[in-house]
């Protein structure tokens, strides 16, 4: 569903990704994992063109999408992003905070989204907070709400930056429990994460990413038993 | 006493001069109001022009959009630098006696000189209001797919605007007093209805005093209104 062909990307003199190939089939689930500033954020934000690539290409089911004259609005509205930080709209209640993108691109009515945002409300057990405001929220269930205004766009691959990062460690399990109920809907997840249990009972591929390409990649069994990079066994020696 | 008493009497009973306090009061909240509409106009165009260059040079934008971008922030630079590194007074005299020469109502020389002033301490409020919105909230409008117009309109001005409402105040009150130098040109605003009393009566106490006591009224009703829209606005703060 998503290939990538050489990816690169400079910030200035920085090369941050030297060359990422690789393919996503749909209804994957993919964990990205590395040492801080290896380039796995960067990379995840170059899937939905947050970061615009400095070589290489990008295609989302078959179409260029790092080709000037894709329209990337449309190709973001296909996928979803977790951000570390929630980024929920301050301005905005739960409910609007929802519903605002569908409403506006006018793929749904005011009404068929208000229904749809309750019932995913509903799935993440927050249907009372629809008319409260994002301050009035704590870290884990800002992130439920942030997952949830990412599938109100009914996107076809979900991406995650670090989503437990910032979060108390005891809203953790809240938000991967969320994760994982979607992981096993079907949907195609690529996430970039420190939680290497959770990727090892929910990804299908893990990716090891250092210094700007992908070293090592396989089932998460072998992945996480049997790592042939140096790199990544002194990486796993240290974090697990 | 009585010589007080006598002295209100002659500056402001006599020959009705109290209406040269309340002509001038209307003149100088009319001049004030349509300044700001006419400011608050340009220091959003220009402050969003700036945001907007600063923001997306490098990005997604190409070709002509590009140029013309980069020409608009040119044209707002020089703008700011010209007016904020000018005195409005003098700003005002050039209006007057350069500009708009042939111009038949001072209250209109008045009204664009303030506008225009006022218009650039208006855009750099209103980008520090933008600049203050964390990048994420435009990344993650941007994330499900809405336009850099959509995300800025329903996302970041609003937050911005609310950043920037106690900045915007200040101005508007700076505003109100700054109105005071227009009887440079003649026009008979708040300042100059006391000063012409001063002239008459050759009382300078009084007049002036009344003309202070009037901008002092007028600016804590502007900060008591507004505090009650900032209370208004926090809504959306409260934990």
């Amino acid at each position: 569903m998503i290939g990538i062909r050489d990816l690169k990307k400079n910030f200035g003199d920085n090369e941050i990704l030297r060359g990422i190939s690789y393919d996503i089939e749909k209804g994957e689930k993919i964990a990205v994992i590395g040492p801080s500033g290896s380039g796995k954020s960067t990379f995840l934000r170059c899937i939905n063109l947050l970061e615009t690539p400095t070589s290489g290409q990008i295609f989302f089911k078959g179409e260029e999408i790092t080709s000037p004259d894709v329209d990337v609005n449309r190709i973001r509205s296909h996928m979803g992003m977790v951000f570390q930080h929630f980024n929920l709209f301050n301005n905005l209640t739960i409910m609007d905070n929802i519903t605002l993108a569908p409403v506006t691109l006018k793929l749904q009515t005011a009404e068929e989204a208000k229904e749809n945002a309750l019932s995913l409300l509903e799935r993440v057990n927050l249907t009372d907070k629809a008319d409260a405001y994002p301050s009035q929220l704590s870290g884990g269930q800002k992130q439920r709400i942030a997952i949830v205004r990412s599938l109100a766009m009914n996107p076809e691959v979900m991406l995650f930056d670090e989503p437990t990062s910032a979060l108390d460690p005891e809203m953790v399990g809240e938000v991967l429990e969320v994760i994982r109920e979607l992981a096993e809907s079907g949907m195609t997840l690529v996430i970039v994460t420190h939680e290497m249990g959770f990727a090892r009972e929910v990804a299908n591929k893990v990716l090891f990413v250092d210094e700007g390409i992908i070293k090592e990649e396989n089932d998460p069994l072998s992945f996480f038993n049997d790592p042939k990079d140096d790199r990544l066994k002194e990486f796993l020696s240290k974090v697990l | 006493m009585s010589s007080f008493t006598e002295k209100f009497y002659q500056d402001f009973i006599e020959d009705d001069r109290w209406k040269f306090i309340l002509n001038g009061l209307k003149i100088t909240l009319i001049v004030t109001a349509f300044a700001l509409i006419i400011g608050v106009a340009i220091g959003v165009v220009v402050g969003i022009i700036r945001c907007a260059h600063d923001q997306q040079s490098g990005k997604e934008l190409t070709g002509i959009k590009k140029t013309a971008l980069n020409i608009l922030n040119a044209l707002c630079h020089i703008y700011l630098t010209v007016i904020r590194g000018t005195p409005a007074l003098v700003q005002l005299l050039i209006m007057y006696f350069v500009i708009l020469v042939s111009a038949k109502s001072k209250v209109m020389v008045a009204v664009l000189t303030f506008g225009i002033n006022s218009g650039a301490y208006v855009a750099e409020i209103i980008r520090g209001g933008i600049m203050s919105i964390d990048r994420g909230q435009m990344e993650a409008g941007r994330s499900l797919g809405l336009s850099y117009v959509q995300t800025m309109t329903k996302i970041i001005l609003p937050q911005a605007f609310k950043a920037s409402l106690p900045a915007l105040v200040n101005e508007l009150i700076t505003l109100l007093k700054e109105t005071s130098i227009c009887g440079y040109i003649g026009l008979n605003e708040l300042t100059r209805g006391g000063d012409i009393i001063r002239g008459t009566t050759f009382d300078a106490l009084l007049p002036l005093l009344g003309v202070a006591v009037v901008y002092l009224a007028i600016v804590h009703l502007i900060s008591y209104m507004f505090s009650f829209v900032e209370r208004r606005l926090r809504k959306s703060d409260r934990h």
